[in-house]
């Protein structure tokens, strides 16, 4: 297994030519994050601009990398560009270095591309933030550390860049500092994502303290030399890290809080890079996984659980980026549950992650221009016939969505069927539960996005006719939803004025819409992404034995999408949308009585449990998975508030301390050390 | 006929014990210095002389590491110097040149942080009339509970402000060396009763300088005397381990320990009730969990340039010391009795970690990340192997550094007539001072151990070190306390950087040359030893101990 | 009389003072009984020198005396500074720094 495995891997050139200087992909962003924290309010003026600068010259030399590779033959495009020795001495050796291959261009051109779009779209977006230039500077942060995660050569390497972009995740998220919400987002946010760099950083460990080396190629190479139970152990705790970094199942609850940040963070990070952190980890270490069955099906069991709970609780929201992202869980559930096919899957996957970053950064800006011309309001109920107003937005929003249920012949069709059509492959048994998960939730996700497009551009302009505000429905801020905006007036008609954004913020919707509408023909049909992506992660393989004929798995599809988008008519669409939350009593049982859908036995069959299984799933989310990390925190937070009391001040109730802990070492000693 | 041959008979090498001669010489010439300048002068000169005893010495390492010199055992066995501990030797030089800047500082508070030299304060109340002393001491923060200004008696360390503030005792310089001279006979022991004197010599003066606070005196002298009582009793516990090790062995020679404990079973009850008492009093001078307790309060109420000549110096030679007497003395025992130190490891860790959550007070906070950074060292001394030493001994270096630098950073954040040492004085710093915070921050990112700090450098190798040396549970611990304690550190930047600052909220003052250097020095380290480690991580690895 | 006795009373000397430590309020006789056990351990080392039949345990007894001298000259002169500034010796007073 393994030697074959090895023949597979690529040999590693050296890089030359204009890859020789690749370190400058990352040296700008960098270089301006720094510029913008030390120059302090003298860069208040232009530091948005050269933020932006930054990034957009780092894409454009992030695409003359990428022509450069292409002019070379497939078996010459790995290539290592070493920087210096971080540590050697003795048994340590750590090499700094840059590893350009297919797989680390692809995302470099993803991250600074989509990128510099939100870096263009936030200069409008931010322009009456006092604090624009930290926020420039953060994501000038977020945008460098993000490349050394993909660039990097070894998994130190990409350790900096994970801690990089935990960091400027954490502060971007509690950038409204000032709300109680967005710092407790960014506390819950933080403490997720430790859960998984504990995993990562175990899983380094490991492989350094076994094989004494944590580069890619010498890692890869003599992986075989691990015991089949150390590699399992090691792909685990990688899985962990990508579970943490990309809100996935069981760590899925961070993200959904953490639309609290700003909406353009919400776009590049939580929706199009950072959360693919988790996808390329797995794609990058795939000779791991390759060697390890169990690894590989537990990916995919967490893919395709998260699939479904990210569809399934979709349903239940009625704040527009909260919707939104349970779609990008579910969505990155689907890009794991393809990388954790394996060699048929891998090319799936992250055709997936490119499409979804198109329309699901485009969906964000959508979001976030909508918001911007409805006074930061996000609570679906209250908006209603928007497209009159901003039209722009309506459109470029539409072609996001149409793109993301997978409508025939737009990006999220060619890449969600080759993910269903991998998934439906291997043993009957498999094939059902994987790839009816799928299929499933492509029509919930189909269900949930056209729910949020009928109550945002659609039906009665229902801001019209509001009564002063009382607090949208949430699950998790019932109590303390605080209007975002306090000024008098809040809530009632006259403060709604929707318009249009400038174009500052719509011109990368429109970038971003073509490419929700052609990235996904371009990259699928003739298998180009596969074919560039080979000498990075090995040839794509067919699917074989598919429980269903790979050739009806688009009719399928485009069927339930349609199945789906026809029940949200239905049931919202063809009646009025009541601006409050019709009251819930109690859950889960009187929650299945709300009549908010409930008028025909059609819709009884349906929509039932329907609501009742998303209501049960929201429950869940928050009573048991934040309940866990609340509790967690709770409990470090209270036993620290207790465990402080016992450092009373008295010195003698130290000196008796310092007894008690002698008296236990000297007994445990003589009891351990006499037989 | 000369010296040479008369320095053989005796068996010194005067060129291995240089550094430790200069030290305690220069210390006792500071004495001299003391008794025969006039006033006036005493300051600078004091400073200058301890300045360049302290470089001399580090030259005087640098010297006999390069030089290929071997390892010896110097006078009659008492110190060896050998390769880990000439690292020991310079890592504790190279500390003290930030630590004595810190101290002779008086640019950040006037006259410098220590209590005010009598002749000079009565000087001053010449100049004055003595009508208009004021005091100005009592600079309690609030909440503490007890009302300060009802406290009778002579009081020092008041100043009439219209005048130059009076000059500070001068005494600390001849304290320091002296120290510092403990610290390095500490660190090079090679029997158990050079390592108890050592262990006094580095900790009386301790003690004193705790208890010079010009400001404060109240939580100054309160810290003192905390820390001296408990320092007399853990040291009274080392004195008993010695006395059963003696027992055991017949000699307090660590490598005469090591051969009876190799020899026929005799008693083990001795041998392991002598080591588990030993223990205690390295342990408590390391502040390692569940000895730690005087070590948040000693922290905070100890001048702070003090704090961070302790926290970062004290540190290396303790564990130092630990190392030494785990390797050279049990080494071949280590099977018997390392599982009942993971214990120890693991409740310094969580110990430090939990209670730094809650920490209301930077000091306190450092304190507590001290104790659950001496858990982490402490896994590289439980791993007795050259990769776990050389870590610890990388460890220690990166370690000091830090804490200097983010102590000296604390003094530089002030309120009304002292520092600001609630967290709530740190919000919106980033706003009054972009480089303080910017630093502050680094910092604090090097103690969480982000890659490319220090830190990150550090846990690497100590934790790879323990790892392979087959202590899982003890690094899954350290890494998920690791995880924990990001986030108080993190607060700390976020509170700094995303806070409006408070309208009567705290100033940062401009430093003076002196702590601006020991500053950057300290976050220069930090840095070069997180991008490139190699030359620190090879000379830390460049020997083993000699018995 | 069997060595043993003397490192039982030993113990027992350096147990009292270790109470004394932890139940004393004033500083000054909370240090005397860190003396206490100092002078202990002192018992022992003469003890097991005899046991081992070398001079060294001797000769360490001395040094621990000279270094226990030294910290009374620095204990006290701490104590007294407190006393100075709180007119009370009580280490319960000294209460300010906690938590």
């Amino acid at each position: 297994m393994s030697s074959e495995l090895l023949s597979q891997l690529p040999p590693v050139a050296p890089a030359s030519g204009a890859g020789s200087a690749a370190w400058i992909l990352v040296a700008l962003p960098a270089l301006g994050a720094a510029v913008l924290f030390l120059g302090g309010r003298r860069t208040d003026r232009w530091g948005h601009l050269l933020g932006t600068a930054t990034v957009l010259l780092s894409f454009v030399y992030g695409v003359v990398l990428f022509f450069s590779a292409l002019a070379l033959p497939g078996e010459e495009r790995v290539r290592d560009l070493p920087l210096y020795e971080w540590f050697a001495s003795g048994s340590l050796s750590v090499e700094f270095g840059l590893r350009l291959d297919p797989l680390s261009l692809t995302f470099v051109l993803l991250i600074t591309g989509v990128g510099s779009l939100i870096h263009i779209y936030s200069v409008g977006y931010m322009a009456h933030d006092e604090n624009r230039r930290k926020f420039f500077a953060m994501l000038n942060l977020f945008v460098a550390s993000m490349l050394v995660l993909v660039l990097g050569n070894g998994f130190l390497t990409l350790y900096l860049g994970w801690e990089g972009v935990g960091l400027a995740s954490y502060l971007l998220i509690g950038f409204y500092v000032q709300r109680p919400l967005a710092a407790s987002a960014a506390k819950k946010a933080f403490l997720m994502n430790r859960v998984g760099d504990v995993g990562l950083a175990l899983a380094i460990f490991i492989l350094f303290a076994q094989l004494g080396t944590t580069q890619y190629t010498e890692v890869f190479a003599r992986i075989g030399e691990l015991s089949p139970g150390a590699v399992t152990a090691v792909a685990l705790l990688l899985l962990l890290g990508a579970c943490g970094k990309s809100g996935q199942f069981p760590l899925q609850a961070w993200l959904p809080d953490a639309m609290e940040g700003p909406t353009p963070v919400s776009a590049l990070i939580h929706a199009a890079t950072m959360v693919t952190a988790g996808v390329y980890l797995v794609a990058r270490s795939h000779p791991i996984y390759d060697l390890t069955p169990t690894g590989q099906l537990v990916v995919t069991i967490v893919g395709a659980v998260t699939l479904l709970i990210g569809a399934i609780v979709g349903c239940a929201y009625d704040d527009i980026k909260k919707v939104l992202a349970y779609s990008t869980v579910s969505q990155i559930g689907y890009m794991m549950l393809a990388v954790g096919l394996g060699p048929i899957g891998y090319a799936a996957g992250l055709a997936h992650l490119l499409t979804h970053g198109f329309f699901k950064a485009g969906l964000f800006l959508g979001a976030g221009s909508v918001m911007h011309g409805m006074a930061d309001e996000t609570d679906m109920r209250r908006f209603g016939g928007l497209w009159r107003h901003m039209p722009i937005t309506f459109a470029t929003f539409t072609l996001g969505y149409l793109a993301l249920i997978g409508f025939p012949f737009l990006s999220g069709f060619y890449s969600k069927d080759l993910i269903i059509e991998a998934a439906l492959g291997g043993s009957p048994v498999r094939g059902w539960l994987l790839g009816g998960a799928a299929l499933l939730a492509a029509g919930l996700t189909s269900f949930y996005m056209t729910r949020l497009m009928l109550m945002t551009f659609f039906g009665p302009e229902r801001w019209r006719s509001l009564t002063p505000r009382s607090a949208p429905w949430d699950p998790s801020l019932e109590s303390e939803a605080a209007p975002q905006h306090p000024e008098p007036g809040h809530g009632s008609p006259e403060h709604y004025h929707p318009h249009e954004s400038p174009p500052s913020m719509t011109v990368p919707m429109i970038v971003l819409a073509i490419g929700s509408v052609g990235a996904g023909a371009f990259l699928v049909i003739g298998e180009r992404l596969g074919g560039w992506l080979e000498p990075s992660i090995g040839p794509v393989r067919e699917v074989e034995e598919a429980v269903i004929p790979t050739g009806l798995v688009p009719g399928i599809a485009s069927v339930l999408m349609l199945l789906g988008a026809g029940i949200a008519y239905l049931t919202v669409g063809r009646r009025p949308v009541p601006v409050e939350r019709p009251q819930r009593v109690s859950l889960p049982v009187r929650a299945a009585r709300a009549d908010l859908y409930a008028n025909t036995i059609n819709e009884k069959a349906i929509a039932r449990p329907g609501i009742w299984l998303s209501r049960a799933l929201v429950y869940v989310d928050n009573r048991g998975v934040d309940g866990a990390v609340n509790g967690t925190a709770a409990l470090l937070g209270g036993a620290s508030g207790r465990a402080r009391r016992t450092q009373t001040g008295f010195v003698r109730s130290y000196a008796l301390t310092m007894l008690g802990g002698s008296l236990v070492l000297v007994a445990a000693l003589l009891a351990v050390a006499l037989p | 006929m000369g010296s040479q041959s008369f320095s053989d008979a005796l068996g010194v090498d005067y060129g291995a014990l240089a550094p430790l001669l200069i030290v305690l010489g220069g210390a006792c010439v500071s004495v001299l210095l003391e008794a025969v300048l006039p006033r006036v002068r005493r300051r600078s000169v004091q400073l200058v002389f301890s300045l360049a005893v302290v470089v001399v010495a580090l030259a005087a390492v640098i010297i006999r590491a390069t030089s290929g010199a071997g390892d010896v055992v110097v006078l009659a066995g008492s110190l060896s110097v050998d390769a880990p501990g000439l690292f020991l030797w310079g890592t504790l030089l190279a500390l003290a040149v930030p630590s004595v800047l810190m101290l002779a500082d008086r640019s950040v508070e006037p006259g410098g942080v220590f209590v005010a030299d009598p002749e000079a304060l009565a000087e001053a109340q010449e100049r004055v009339g003595a009508g208009s002393l004021r005091s100005t001491s009592s600079g309690l923060p609030s909440g503490t509970g007890t009302d300060t200004h009802g406290v009778v008696g002579r009081r020092g360390g008041a100043g009439p402000e219209p005048t130059t503030p009076p000059e500070m005792h001068t005494e600390i310089f001849p304290f320091v060396l002296f120290a510092l001279g403990g610290m390095l006979a500490f660190s090079a022991a090679n029997d158990l009763l050079t390592m108890f004197v050592a262990l006094e010599v580095l900790s009386l003066p301790l003690y004193l300088l705790c208890g010079l606070a010009r400001r404060r005196r109240l939580l100054s002298q309160e810290a003192a005397v905390k820390y001296f009582l408990l320092g007399a009793f853990a040291s009274a516990f080392f004195l008993y381990g010695v006395a059963l090790l003696y027992g055991y062995a017949g000699s307090v020679r660590l490598a005469d320990i090591a051969a009876s404990a190799a020899g026929p079973l005799r008693s083990d009850a001795l041998l392991f009730a002598g080591l588990a008492l030993l223990v205690v009093g390295l342990m408590f001078k390391a502040s390692v969990g569940p000895f730690h307790t005087w070590t948040p309060d000693v922290y905070q109420g100890a001048p702070t340039p003090v704090t961070a000549f302790m926290a970062a110096c004290t540190k290396v030679a303790a564990f130092g010391a630990i190392l030494r007497v785990f390797t050279v003395a049990f080494g071949t025992t280590a099977l018997e009795w390392r599982g009942v130190l993971w214990a120890v490891a693991i409740a310094s860790m969580v110990i430090g970690t939990v209670l730094g959550i809650t920490q209301t007070d930077l000091k306190r906070m450092v304190a507590y990340s001290s104790v659950a950074h001496a858990g982490f060292i402490l896994i590289g001394c439980l791993a007795i192997t050259p990769a776990g030493l050389s870590g610890t001994l990388f460890y220690l270096l990166a370690y000091g550094f830090t804490t200097i630098a983010i102590l000296g950073l604390v003094s530089l954040v002030r309120s009304g007539d002292g520092e600001a040492g609630h967290l709530s004085g740190y919000a919106g710093l980033a706003q009054r001072s972009p480089v303080v915070a910017a630093a502050l921050s680094f910092c604090l990112l090097a103690l969480a151990g982000v890659p490319l700090t220090s830190g990150f450098t550090a846990k690497f190798a100590v934790f790879s070190a323990g790892l392979a040396d087959g202590m899982a549970p003890l690094v899954i611990v350290g890494l998920v306390c690791s995880a924990i304690a990001a986030f108080f550190y993190l607060r700390v930047i976020v509170l700094m950087y995303f806070s409006d600052p408070a309208p009567d909220g705290p100033t940062v003052s401009l430093p003076g040359p002196m702590t601006t250097v020991a500053i950057t020095l300290g976050v220069a380290v930090t840095l070069l030893l997180g991008v490139l480690p190699t030359a620190a991580l090879e000379w830390a690895g460049a020997g083993t101990f000699l018995g | 009389m069997s060595p043993t006795n003397y490192l039982l009373l030993s113990a027992l000397l350096f147990s009292i003072g270790t109470v004394g430590v932890l139940v004393r309020r004033n500083a000054i006789v909370v240090f005397m009984c860190v003396e206490l056990m100092l002078n202990a351990v002192n018992l022992s080392l003469v003890t097991f020198s005899r046991i081992n039949g070398s001079l060294d345990g001797q000769v360490m007894a001395f040094f621990v005396m000279v270094v226990a001298a030294a910290e009374v000259v620095v204990g006290l002169s701490i104590i007294m500074a407190i006393f100075r500034t709180r007119r009370t010796a009580s280490v319960d007073d000294a209460n300010l720094l906690k938590y």
